[in-house]
């Protein structure tokens, strides 16, 4: 009996060790990797740049630099039929049709393609692509915007386009600062889709209304400042001014002060200046005063507020045009206002390609096709689903000539002076870190100096991890 | 037996009655919000009763291709019932064992089990998503079954149950020359409906209201279950109030149907427990 | 022959016991254990892992951030464990009674533990909210000036700890009843005869019996408690500005958001010395005040 229950015991524990070897060596190499990011969670609806129901949020930071065994595959021979995985986040709801669209084309000009098509949400875009690629089942083709790109390209993740498909593309087809955004180390890893930027929306009734003049490219913040307080009413729900309080709206507003996020040679934050503090306290002394606060805002998001013609200036992405076909009834857009220059977000997405995919080739050529092909140039210009990221001039035009907005020009005058991101190798808990000293300062918990010196002294911490 | 005084009666019902509207009374708003157009929805004050009635909110529901409101439904049905049936079954056998059969180390494994409760979930995701994608389960039904076959909470309250029926049949049954397995089958089991009947329930609402984990292992929209199907909902809608609560109220609806359907078993089993006395 | 009975009995146990415990140890235990090992790893899982020993427990014990957390958790345990213990005692209570209706109301008071949190926290955010939503509407109609609730720093937590308390009470809810219940009516009887009123009967019969189921509740809803994050991570993601990250959250950021799986894990194995510290403690005070029946 003693006998039988100890041989039991040995093959249970027998059995129990070898499931824990067999995980512990698992969670020990996981093979295939990209990048990694999180929940867009804690940025609550005064978070983003751009909000609800837009198809293309902006940027978000990765957090590490990753390495991975980069496969080399040589091109696969071509003639079996092949199916392509294409995970997204900017076509949503609101585009899903054209980019079903530009599929169609694809398809049709490449019979024995097929692409098979995943719209994921911004907000758990970036979760779903680590885990998807840290449990092997990485898409073979996908987007990635700005931020993360460095991180993915620097761990060997993607494939190097112009070797897989040579002939294909075209470097020349594409605006030179979309493209070099995308070339890492000298191998170009991604072709940029689209591009997009914040401008500042305003409505021409409540400007008339108040009587005061429209902004222009002279405006600076004092020029901001001043007509938002000529049109706020808070009595009426009339607001003046609208700009989210994150680290994508501070790292643009400190450029647009003359300061510096990180010196010279990114050791050290350095957005702690006099200049960083004029910068955060421009932002955050508006809530309020000129901007709503978020119960201000009672659960509407701050398009449907600008629709809604509650608030007067919006600063905002362009991806927002197509929303605002009809409502309100008169706005139109102009550069965003800087304090000692101008200084605008650039941002652009790319489409690249796993470099675990077992067709290089032919998920080359897709992912050339949908930055560049005709068809994606029409299908973005005729549907304000951000702009393409190739210069095509007669396409441009009736684009330039869709009202609203009358003023399409700000949109190509503010690429004039770009802020590039900062990037570091934890880029998300850098940008929290950020956000949540601003978010402090307007919960009047700590004064801008305060907030930002300590931000910094975190995030010198961080570099140095 | 002694009746309760009038008053008392109608104080109780009184008080329970209101009671209960504030539990049942935001799923009637849910209702009504659901049922109002955008632009009488932040208009004061407010009313139960939406004028015009719109449903414009559930057009856009079941018209948007990107929403398969009811596949995430029916996936959540299948593995919340697929969970409990398991559990269920997992541990009364498992119940059985402990207190039916006695082998060296009984307490200690027992106490093992319990111990596992109080480990956070969060703490061994990660690992967890590991082994998925080695079993090749990941994106699976079986990734969202198969993790949640036994509860140790399940085991805990059956071998309270066990415990507690009284020996005598089965002693007679053994004496008769009948085998564990029969015991169990004939005699513990039904005798012990009540409590299954309750670690059932418990098993499908913990598995239907499962958020995190098929957050992690399941990202194909068409194998979402309810709640993470929601919520990628309500990250892309914000602020799109009678949108967001129409997809609250159509995930409502089935299972609440499944409750009142359950629920005269589960409460037959409470009373019958009560009455034994 | 006991060679073969061993056998049989073996084999009997292992039939019996394996369906559950298998799983659990390759889905539990074995998760646990290799968590343990990711907790001394510096590890995004795409980098191979770099050993760093307790650096990471280091790390989050003197981390503001984590105390911080560490006292929501504890602001939300100490607001939501007596209200849903005492408000679920009082409603089980006035349930207990063979009248008709009362399975109605049962099932009144259980609908909200049926539904998702994803769709609780999307209900009490539009209930609360700020302008627009129902509660402060009826607050102003007897002239109080409602907060910003879920909007709000100082009341954000106070927001999910109400959703909370509405949600499972009925969960517990349940559990007291049927520890009500299985009070034997003889015991009411002999009480009555002897002159005892409703309340006496209450004090010292009800209470007492019950304390058991009680304590199974406290135990629980304060592990419970310690691992909240479903409704914190969809009703206000730990903000505003903070003030509502608790523990669980800050280990689902980190190990998702920021790829700093050792972190997450060191943080997770932290927290579950505290649980069981106070579980232990909690177990140890019993014997002052609960009593088992026979």
């Amino acid at each position: 009996m003693r006998h039988s229950t100890i041989r039991r015991h040995q093959r249970v524990s027998a059995v129990v060790a070898a499931l824990a070897a067999a995980a512990l060596v698992l969670a020990g190499c996981s093979s295939g990797s990209e990048g990694s990011e999180g929940p867009q969670g804690s940025q609550g609806s005064q978070g983003s740049a751009g909000t609800s129901g837009a198809a293309d949020p902006g940027p978000t930071g990765t957090s590490d630099v990753a390495d991975a065994d980069g496969s080399s595959d040589k091109p696969a021979p071509s003639g079996d039929p092949v199916t392509l995985q294409f995970f997204n986040f900017t076509a949503g709801t609101d585009h899903a049709a054209q980019l079903q669209a530009i599929v169609d084309a694809f398809e049709k000009q490449n019979p024995g393609i097929t692409i098979e098509v995943t719209n994921g949400s911004f907000d758990t875009y970036f979760t779903d692509l680590q885990t998807r690629i840290a449990g092997g089942t990485a898409p073979d083709t996908f987007e990635l915007n700005y931020e993360n790109f460095v991180s993915f390209a620097a761990s060997g993740a993607l494939l190097d386009l112009t070797k897989a498909a040579p002939d294909a593309i075209k470097p020349d087809k594409y605006y030179p600062k979309a493209y070099d955004a995308f070339n890492y180390q000298d191998v170009q890893y991604g072709l940029p889709e689209s591009f997009s930027n914040v401008v500042l929306y305003y409505n021409k009734d409540l400007f008339d209304a108040a009587g005061v003049a429209y902004p222009t490219k002279d405006w600076t913040w004092k020029d901001e400042q001043a007509a938002a307080e000529k049109i706020t009413n808070v009595d009426k729900g009339i607001w003046g001014d609208y700009q989210p309080f994150t680290f994508n709206e501070f790292y643009k507003t400190l450029a647009q002060n003359g300061g510096s996020f990180f010196n010279a040679d990114g050791t050290k934050a350095t957005f702690n200046s006099p200049e960083g503090v004029q910068a955060a306290a421009f932002l955050t002394d508006k809530v309020g005063k000129t901007m709503p606060t978020e119960a201000q805002m009672a659960g509407k998001g701050d398009d449907v507020l600008f629709k809604q013609g509650k608030i007067a200036m919006w600063h905002t992405g362009i991806w927002m045009f197509g929303l605002l076909t009809e409502e309100p009834a008169n706005w139109d857009i102009a550069i965003e206002p800087g304090n000692v220059q101008h200084a605008s977000h650039f941002f652009s997405n790319a489409a690249v390609v796993s470099a675990s995919t077992a067709h290089p080739v032919e998920a080359a050529k897709w992912a050339n096709f949908l930055a560049s092909s005709d068809e994606t140039v029409k299908q973005r210009l005729d549907n304000n689903w951000e702009l393409p990221a190739v210069i095509n001039d007669d396409l441009l035009k009736p684009y330039m000539q869709q009202h609203p907005p009358a003023n399409k020009q700000a949109v190509f005058d503010s690429l004039d002076a770009v802020v590039v991101p900062p990037v570091t190798e934890h880029q998300q808990e850098m940008q929290d870190i950020v956000t949540l000293n601003l978010q402090k300062v307007v919960q009047k918990q700590m004064t801008v100096q305060q907030a930002l010196d300590d931000a910094a002294e975190q995030v010198d911490a961080l570099l140095q991890r | 037996m002694q009746t309760e005084a009038r008053w008392a009666v109608y104080l109780r019902t009184t008080i329970i009655a209101v009671g209960a509207l504030v539990f049942v009374f935001p799923f009637l708003w849910m209702i009504s919000t659901s049922l109002t157009s955008a632009g009488e929805l932040f208009k004061l004050p407010p009313k139960l009763i939406p004028n015009p009635i719109d449903f414009s909110g559930y057009q856009r529901l079941f018209g948007n291709p990107s929403l398969p409101l009811l596949r995430w439904v029916a996936n959540s049905l299948l593995v919340a019932l697929a969970v409990a049936f398991l559990q269920v079954l997992t541990s009364a056998m498992a119940a059985y064992a402990f207190t039916r059969l006695n082998f060296p180390g009984r307490n200690v494994i027992f106490v093992a089990f319990l111990a596992t409760l109080m480990v956070p979930f969060q703490v061994m995701v990660v690992p967890l998503f590991i082994e998925m994608r080695f079993l090749g389960l990941q994106e699976t039904y079986g990734a969202l079954i198969i993790p949640d076959m036994a509860s140790p909470f399940a085991v805990f309250l059956l071998r309270q149950a066990f415990l507690q029926l009284p020996r005598e049949l089965e002693e007679s049954a053994f004496v008769d020359g009948a085998g564990h397995i029969r015991v169990f089958l004939q005699f513990v089991l039904p005798l012990s409906r009540p409590t299954l009947a309750t670690v059932a329930v418990f098993s499908f609402m913990g598995s239907w209201n499962n958020f995190l984990w098929p957050l992690v292992v399941i990202h194909d929209p068409s194998m979402m279950t309810l709640p993470l199907g929601l919520s990628t909902m309500s990250s892309r809608f914000v602020t799109d109030w009678n949108l967001l609560l129409a997809g609250a109220t159509v995930s409502v609806l089935p299972i609440i149907a499944v409750f009142l359907f359950a629920q005269r078993y589960i409460l037959q089993g409470i009373a019958m427990s009560g009455l034994k006395g | 022959m006991v060679g073969d009975r061993g056998w049989r009995k073996a084999g009997l146990v292992a039939l019996f016991l394996l369906p559950a415990l298998l799983p659990l140890v390759a889905f539990r235990i074995v998760p646990m254990l290799a968590s343990v090992w990711v907790s001394t790893q510096e590890w995004n899982l795409l980098r191979a892992p770099v050993f760093v020993g307790v650096d990471n427990y280091v790390d989050v014990l003197t981390d503001p951030k984590f105390h911080k957390g560490l006292v929501n958790t504890l602001y939300y345990l100490a607001g939501y464990l007596p209200l849903v213990l005492i408000f679920a005692l009082i409603v089980a209570l006035l349930l207990n009674s063979k009248l008709k209706g009362m399975a109605l109301f049962r099932g009144a008071y259980f609908l909200p533990v049926v539904t998702s949190w994803v769709v609780v926290a999307l209900l009490w955010k539009w209930i609360l909210s700020p302008e627009g939503g129902l509660v402060n509407y009826l607050l102003g109609l007897i002239g109080i000036d409602g907060p910003g609730w879920w909007t709000d720093p100082g009341w954000a937590m106070p927001s999910i700890i109400i959703a909370s308390v509405w949600k499972d009470l009925g969960f517990n809810m349940l559990i007291l009843l049927a520890g009500l219940q299985a009070i034997p009516e003889h015991l009411y009887e002999a009480a009555r005869i002897d002159g005892a009123g409703a309340w006496r009967r209450i004090r010292s019969i009800t209470i007492p019996l019950l304390t058991p189921s009680i304590l199974f509740v406290m135990v629980l809803t304060m592990i419970g408690s310690f691992q909240v994050f479903d409704q914190v991570y969809v009703m206000t993601q730990g903000g505003p500005a903070g003030a509502t990250t608790v523990v669980m959250e800050q280990v689902v950021r980190h190990a998702f958001r920021y790829g700093r799986m050792g972190t997450a894990s060191a943080m997770s194995w932290v927290l579950f010395a505290i649980i069981l510290a106070f579980t232990v403690l909690q177990l140890r005070f019993q014997r002052r005040w609960v009593h088992y029946a026979n």
